[in-house]
């Protein structure tokens, strides 16, 4: 589904240039759930933006259904991100003027979908994600976790084919962070959602099918969960880390 | 670094971040600067006797006006309080003391007040040379720029400005002394839980507004003064419930129409406008309250300079003229004063006459608005009076044709009476209409040349007519200075007092100088405070208006950022934005249009008629105050767009 070939990143001038991304490569199949680990500053968050088209590469190509979203024309790059993309932020960055209900709808509204089937789609979606409850409510109204599950409905209403992770239990406690990794899970397993999650927990990337550690903007190394039961597979991950270098403590 | 040091880098971020602010307060020092410019100006004052009066109304003026500017900085200073109390509260956490905190927060404001007096000073200066060329070419006198500041002007505006600031600072000051830190760091919790406030009764509020500002409307444009009292009353309890309920008929509005909410940009321009008017509902209706009263003073202004110069300009016509009842020739006592005192170019006594029947007034009483005070029947003049009369106005002479009339009227008439073009018996002899003339005739008072208009007949077919008054019209070799007007003027109460007071015949006295300076007077001393107040109620509501909007740019920024990441088009974005500006600034405006306009109206049809013509007609004053507001308003309006616009969205192409 996705391809990421070769792609660097480049910041900076003529006499200061870091090197965000290094040759990095990989690819992300139909229906899987892959996980990009790292620590500060190995650039993760820039992969995940240049995959977002929020950003753009130096060099290489990323490719999402064959087509070149690198060459895409700048009219055309917020289309593909309202119709194919899906946004799940650390901050959860819901509209706190809106109820969750219009916040989830707003993704529709934004494709310009038939206003007046805006709320069942909503309600369908929401039902799946166990959110039906608080849709009447404000963000400020509701638990972090609530706010997480609002965004992964906002993410998957309008039908997206590939959800963007950033982070998502960043502000969560341990039992919310557990709650929506367990509904991530599920929105791969049983709706068929494709997901990259950025993360630097290894809790939260054990939840995933495949692990891709970057360091310095290289691609260090990759797990993949294969039929292990995730607590053997969290420990594999905490082995790379260490490998990996750097403040174990820090990635944990 | 010291306290004072980081007082300044404040001030200049303050400056900096709150333009607009800055710009206006600068603004207020400039108004204050010129207009009390015109107090002190030896000058001005030395125009005319009856400039006297105009210090004390422009004084008085400054003092509303300065309460208006207080409670724009007042309102501003508290605003960014609020903004920056996490700032502040650090401050204390990390040491400072309260009071020291309120000194640095004090100075701060001070150095921007300090730089804003500076600019205004000199803004002022200029505003003031404006002012200064309007007034002497007012009274016809030449003008040269004179870049020269006048210390008591400084003086007293630096006086007003410590005033506003003191008033405004005091407040904060007791504000920070006694805040916790816990309520400075996390002063933006606070409102929090009241974004959005749903309750039943609010939407009942916000319906019982919307039916009373359709009947205040209704009720205003009904044109009767009680009537329109009480639609100004039911329009302000509207303002005061439609904007503090509208955030609660937004969401209950739209669960009704579900399918409305998710069309084009209604859900974000009507939900950021919701939860902005939450929060500043009553604001809004002050605001909008403000909107009103700045109409109403340009509108007056407009009123009483459109009634000035109308009767000026029908007064002016001779460089003398004298209308007297009860008499056939020009009494003693002003013929020796003008043989003595004014030297006399031309001049010419003649006698106005009434007409044998009503038929011309009746005409008008049923095609127009006319009044004939003073006038039982048609009044008539003599063609060889009319002919000499235009020659000492200096207006080209007009022929009357044998068996003709000719009707001189006001320019109002002008149309009515073009179309009237019927005989005119008098005696024996029927005349035939030869035309309408609308040279400024001294028509708009009993003792004129006629009420609104007069008959030019043939000599001979007036010497039976009954006598109505006597004119003695003057062109005189210089202007007729304003002692001796008021020379004439003591005559005429001599004159007066000598008939026992028996008699209730009062003469007129006209000279052209005496009225242009009497409209100049009017202008400096009524219709300049009115502008004065106008421009310092627009510039605050627009500033507060526009501080409050560009204030949340973090937060729209925010929003804009998340919606573009979400896939929203650069243009959808500047659309959604453009249309919650434009509904933002329109709102507060509609009320003061629906009260302000008709009252203009209204106001405009009350001097008597044909004074109000051309561009001091009703219709063209409204337009014109209307006009006024909207540029003002709109420059305000922009200058926050493009700010906004700038800060808000996220770079077109990504």
């Amino acid at each position: 589904m996705l391809q990421v070939k070769n792609v660097e990143k480049y910041y900076g001038g003529k006499n200061n240039v870091t090197k965000a991304l290094d040759r990095v490569s990989f690819d992300v199949e139909d229906g899987e759930f892959i996980a990009i680990m790292g620590a500060s500053g190995s650039g993760k968050t820039t992969l995940l933006n240049c995959i977002s088209t929020i950003d753009t590469v130096s060099a290489g190509c990323i490719l999402l259904d064959g087509k070149d979203i690198t060459e895409l024309p700048s009219r055309e790059l917020a289309k593909f991100r309202r119709e194919r993309l899906g946004f799940v932020f650390q901050d959860f960055n819901l509209l706190d003027t809106l109820t969750i209900e219009e916040n989830i709808g707003l993704t529709l509204a934004l494709n310009h979908y038939n206003a007046a089937a805006v709320l069942d789609k909503v309600k369908e979606t929401a039902g799946k994600l166990g959110i039906s409850d608080i849709l009447d409510k404000f963000p400020y109204q509701i638990s972090g976790g609530q706010k997480q599950r609002a965004a992964c409905s906002r993410a998957m209403v309008a039908g997206q084919s590939l959800l963007l992770a950033d982070e998502p239990t960043g502000a969560l406690d341990s039992k919310a962070s557990k709650n929506l990794l367990e509904i991530m899970t599920q929105m791969n397993q049983s709706m068929g959602a494709t997901i990259l999650m950025v993360t630097h927990d290894a809790y939260s990337a054990s939840y995933a099918k495949r692990v891709v550690f970057l360091k310095d903007g290289r691609i260090f190394n990759e797990l993949l969960r294969g039929g292990r039961v995730r607590s053997v597979f969290y420990h594999e991950i905490l082995a790379v880390l260490a490998a990996l270098g750097g403040d174990v403590s820090d990635v944990i | 670094m010291t306290l004072f040091k980081l007082s300044l880098r404040n001030a200049r971020r303050q400056a900096r971040d709150y333009l607009v602010y800055f710009v206006s307060v600068v603004m207020a020092a400039a108004l204050l600067y010129a207009f009390n410019g015109l107090v002190f100006s030896q000058e001005i004052l030395n125009l005319s006797r009856r400039m006297a009066q105009m210090p004390s109304i422009i004084v008085l003026a400054s003092i509303v006006v300065v309460c208006v500017f207080g409670w724009l900085v007042s309102y501003t200073t508290n605003f960014m309080l609020s903004r920056r109390s996490r700032e502040l509260g650090t401050y204390i956490l990390i040491g400072l003391e309260n009071r020291q905190v309120a000194r640095l927060f004090f100075l701060e404001n001070l150095a921007v007040g300090g730089c804003a007096l500076l600019s205004g000073l000199l803004v002022g200066n200029l505003l003031f040379q404006a002012l200064r060329a309007i007034v002497l070419s007012l009274f016809g006198m030449p003008y040269g720029f004179s870049f020269t500041f006048s210390l008591p002007t400084v003086g007293l505006t630096a006086v007003y400005f410590v005033l506003i600031y003191l008033y405004a600072l005091r407040r904060s000051r007791k504000r920070i002394k006694k805040m916790k830190i816990y309520d400075l760091i996390y002063f933006d919790r606070l409102n929090e839980g009241v974004v959005i406030q749903t309750g039943q009764k609010r939407r009942r509020l916000f319906t019982v507004s919307i039916v009373l500002g359709v009947a205040g409307t209704f009720l205003i444009m009904a044109g009767n003064f009680l009537l329109g009292i009480l639609g100004a009353g039911s329009l302000i309890v509207c303002l005061y419930g439609f904007f503090p309920s509208f955030a609660s008929s937004v969401p209950a509005f739209f669960d009704r129409h579900p399918a409305r909410k998710y069309k084009g940009q209604n859900l974000l321009v009507f939900r950021t406008l919701a939860a902005k008017l939450a929060t500043m509902g009553v604001l809004m209706a002050t605001i909008s309250m403000i909107f009103t009263a700045t109409l109403i003073s340009e509108g007056t202004g407009m009123v009483f300079h459109g009634t000035f110069a109308g009767r000026a300009a029908e007064n002016a016509c001779f460089d003398l003229y004298i209308g007297m009842e009860d008499t056939d020739r020009l009494r003693t006592e002003y013929a020796d004063y003008i043989e003595k005192n004014i030297p006399v170019e031309k001049s010419l006594q003649y006698k106005v006459y009434c007409g044998e029947n009503t038929q011309v007034m009746d005409y008008l009483n049923k095609n127009t608005s006319y009044y004939s005070y003073g006038y039982e029947r048609d009044s008539v003049m003599r063609y060889s009076d009319y002919a000499a009369l235009r020659e000492i106005a200096g207006y080209p002479a007009v022929h009357l044709q044998p068996g003709q009339y000719l009707i001189h009227c006001m320019d109002y008439l002008e149309g009515v009476l073009k179309s009237y073009q019927q005989p005119l018996a008098l005696g024996d002899d029927v005349l035939d209409w030869g035309g309408v003339y609308t040279e400024h005739m001294i028509q708009d008072d009993g003792l004129g040349n006629g009420v609104g208009f007069v008959l030019v007949v043939p000599d001979e077919l007036a010497k039976d007519l009954p006598f109505h008054h006597l004119g003695y019209a003057a062109k005189t070799v210089h202007p007729v200075a304003e002692e001796q007007f008021y020379d004439l003027y003591d005559i005429h109460y001599e004159i007066h007092y000598k008939m026992d007071m028996q008699s209730d015949t009062y003469d007129t006295i006209y000279t052209k100088a005496s009225e242009e300076a009497d409209m100049a007077v009017m202008t400096a001393a009524i219709v300049f405070p009115l502008y004065f107040l106008a421009l310092a109620l627009t510039i605050t509501a627009a500033t507060i208006l526009t501080v409050q909007q560009l204030s949340e740019s973090e937060r729209y920024k925010r929003q804009f950022e998340m919606l573009h990441k979400l896939g929203m088009d650069w243009r959808e974005m500047a659309k959604a934005l453009r249309w919650q500006f434009a509904i933002y600034y329109i709102m507060p405006a509609v009320p003061p249009v629906l009260i302000g306009l008709p009252f203009i109206l209204n106001l405009a049809k009350m001097p008597e008629p044909g004074v109000m013509v051309g561009l001091n007609s009703p219709a063209a004053i409204t337009g014109i105050a209307f006009g006024l507001f909207v540029l003002i308003y709109t420059l305000y309006i922009l200058l926050a767009y493009t700010n906004l616009k700038r800060n808000v969205l996220p770079e077109r192409g990504y």
